[in-house]
């Protein structure tokens, strides 16, 4: 058809001048895959700023974090609450051990706090079962006391005796995994 | 709701509220107004637990309700009220410079209960001021409330809605939900309360652990079973008159900045003058009576001259020259400047370009392209013919502020998004180590309360070893980094939102 020049031969269907380049020019390089998850970026971030005013508000983020978890308000899934068998059977246990017992003080202390912090909210909290659903997180939070209050015993009296624990090899997956792939194969 | 606007809203709810709350938040996000039990359904939880969830989330003013035609009451959740929590250290800092501790704790007392009495809030805040005094003072409800009452008239606390009184009782049965209503001029009216008395010490662990059994305690903590005084008014948060303020700090630094002290106390006065009798969103001040950037204009010429803050074209200024900045620090200075001079020139095309800037050819393409990709700057298509050939097409660059302003919005969402679930992953990494350190600390605590030795106490801190010291160092280096990072990008996102705001009100 008229206006086909230059058979074969590329042609644009627009003025390349429009975009900047002149003709014939070399072109830049096509692009194959998608740009890199981190690419690397030629000018480092502008470091953040400093005060006394921003530490402040660091803080108060943090403690607000911290009583947001504690308030009636935070409700915890029934997987969580129910995740510890074993912690029964420490309630039972620990009803037994006499009071002197640093680490049983120091549960009655987060009890009674919670227990505290559980009456005081009441006021705010209308619904007949949200107030037995608390007294039931009441207790809950004392399951998970005696359970951490287990696992510390635990640990205390193993660096009671004179074991030395490394001649004793522990399984493949005991103890914490390490998320980050390093050691896949160890030969 | 953009998938950036609801990830941070589920992060969020996850790390305030609990599992729960955000599965059922973050469904009412997605899907807009739902009856309860359609949620429970499509949620697959039990009926049970989603009301509870619904209970935090409309008391935490997260989420609101309406019943509809043929008595269906429908839930719907406030995306935009979500995002807010980012910026609650941001609030209770502002109050504790504007009216010291006193109004900071009620501040921070509101916005972790959502609502509250006034008599609740002030006593709750004598009690916790009274912890931190010296043994044998305590503080005087009296001083809390005048706090309150100055926080009410200056439109930082304003009153729920509440359920309207009918005087003629309906015969038939009552609705399924009450329609709130709130009078203006009753928002910010403070009841006639004689709140007399002092804040409480709560005791020592040491006498509650050893003396008081369990079933003691509870009769200490609610001795006073009077009814209360204010029942069913209800306090919350005025966060709009909050952005109020943020806005006018902003624009007074950017007038100190730009021009010097002086005007910017003129700009400051002008604000503050304004600052009741202007509605949050308007575009300009009410006029008043007594000078020149774009910001501050003459409206008229009665009583010696009215002048007027262009409010809309303060924000507009911020916005871009966040704009401005982002370009920089990302792509250069020569891009800063070429960004600037189209932002100027409003459209040129590519020869244009280079000739105003004075940079050679192949780097200002090359520059104008990457802000091209990144949406920063738009092409306009100008056609020279019917047919829109595009070898006979202007092609002109331009920036178009509004969606550059979006684009930048959405971006700052992803970005605080992600710092949070760095600092989970960081957390959760050194979890165990966390505790272990917790139980140490405990286990000090307790026993300098009981009076133990030097010896013993440096036995439990080498409980720690060095190298793991090390490690909660650097975690707790990391997750400070990133909490404080997310505090100064919810800063940028305010400005944005604003912008945004104002430019919608305004067309």
């Amino acid at each position: 058809m008229a206006g086909n020049k230059g058979r074969g031969r590329a042609a644009y269907t627009f003025n390349i001048e429009a975009v900047g380049f002149s003709r014939g020019e070399k072109l830049p390089d096509v692009v194959l895959k998608p740009p890199p998850l981190f690419p690397d970026t030629d000018y480092k971030p502008v470091p953040l700023k400093t005060g006394e005013g921003e530490d402040y508000m660091l803080a108060l983020k943090q403690e607000l974090r911290e009583t947001m978890k504690r308030m009636p308000y935070f409700i915890e899934t029934p997987e969580e609450k129910q995740a510890d068998p074993k912690s029964k059977k420490a309630k039972d246990t620990d009803k037994g051990t006499s009071l002197a017992n640093t680490a049983d003080v120091l549960k009655k202390i987060e009890e009674l706090e919670k227990r505290g912090d559980g009456e005081k909210s009441d006021e705010e909290n209308e619904e007949k079962e949200g107030s037995k659903e608390k007294s039931k997180e009441g207790d809950d939070d004392d399951e998970d006391d005696a359970a951490e209050q287990e696992e510390y015993d635990e640990e205390e009296q193993e660096e009671e005796n004179d074991y030395i624990n490394s001649y004793f090899e522990d399984g493949d997956d005991f103890g914490a995994e390490s998320d980050d792939n390093m050691d896949e194969a160890t030969y | 709701m953009t998938q950036a606007e609801i990830k941070l809203c589920s992060l969020l709810l996850q790390e305030h509220f609990g599992e729960i709350v955000e599965k059922i938040g973050v469904h009412l996000i997605r899907t807009g107004s739902q009856p309860l039990r359609v949620i429970a359904h499509d949620t697959g939880t039990s009926l049970d637990q989603v009301k509870k969830a619904l209970c935090v989330l409309i008391q935490h003013n997260l989420v609101i309700y309406q019943v509809h035609k043929r008595g269906v009451v429908e839930y719907e959740a406030q995306c935009s009220r979500v995002l807010r929590m980012l910026r609650y250290p941001r609030y209770i800092y502002t109050t504790k410079t504007l009216y010291s501790d006193t109004g900071e704790l009620i501040v921070e007392e509101l916005l972790l209960n959502g609502k509250m009495t006034m008599s609740a809030v002030v006593k709750k805040v004598a009690d916790r001021l009274t912890e931190t005094m010296e043994d044998g003072k305590t503080m005087d409800y009296a001083e809390v409330s005048n706090t309150f009452v100055r926080l009410a008239d200056t439109h930082f606390v304003q009153r729920c809605p509440l359920v309207p009184a009918t005087e003629n009782s309906d015969p038939g049965p009552p609705p399924p939900a009450p329609t709130l209503v709130i009078n203006e001029k009753d928002m910010y009216l403070v009841p006639k309360l004689s709140l007399i008395g002092k804040g409480k010490r709560r005791r020592s662990s040491d006498e509650d652990a050893a003396g008081e059994p369990k079933a003691k305690r509870p009769k200490h903590t609610t001795d006073n079973k009077e009814p209360i005084p204010d029942d069913g008014i209800y306090w919350q948060v005025n966060l709009d008159r909050f952005h109020q303020h943020f806005r006018d700090q902003a624009i007074v630094s950017a007038v100190a900045n730009r021009m010097d002290q002086t005007s910017s106390e003129i700009v400051r006065t002008m604000l503050r003058m304004s600052e009741i009798t202007t509605p949050s969103s308007a575009p300009f001040t009410q006029p008043l009576s007594s000078n020149e950037l774009e910001f501050v204009g003459k409206s008229g010429d009665s009583g010696g001259g009215m002048y007027v803050i262009n409010l809309h074209k303060a924000l507009t200024s911020l916005a871009t020259a966040t704009l401005e900045s982002v370009v920089q620090e990302r792509f250069g200075s020569r891009c800063a400047r070429i960004f600037r001079l189209v932002l100027q020139k409003k459209h040129l095309e590519q020869k244009q370009v280079e000739d105003f800037a004075m940079i050679p050819a192949k780097e200002a393409k090359d520059m104008l392209y990457k802000m091209l990709s990144e949406n920063f700057v738009s092409l306009q298509e100008i056609p020279k013919t019917p047919d829109h050939a595009p070898s006979r097409t202007f092609y002109l660059y331009t920036v178009n502020v509004l969606s550059a302003a979006r684009m930048l919005l959405h971006r700052c969402y992803k970005s605080i998004a992600n710092l949070i679930e760095r600092r989970q992953f960081e957390t959760k990494e050194n979890k165990r180590l966390l505790e272990k350190s917790q139980r140490v600390e405990a286990i000090i605590a307790s026993m300098q309360a009981t009076g133990a030795e030097e010896a013993q106490l440096q036995e439990i801190e080498e409980m720690i070893t060095a190298p793991e010291r090390q490690q909660l160092e650097t975690l707790k280096r990391n997750v400070n980094k990133l909490d404080a990072s997310e505090i100064q990008v919810d800063e940028t996102i305010f400005l944005l939102e604003s912008y945004i705001e104002s430019t919608m009100k305004k067309q």
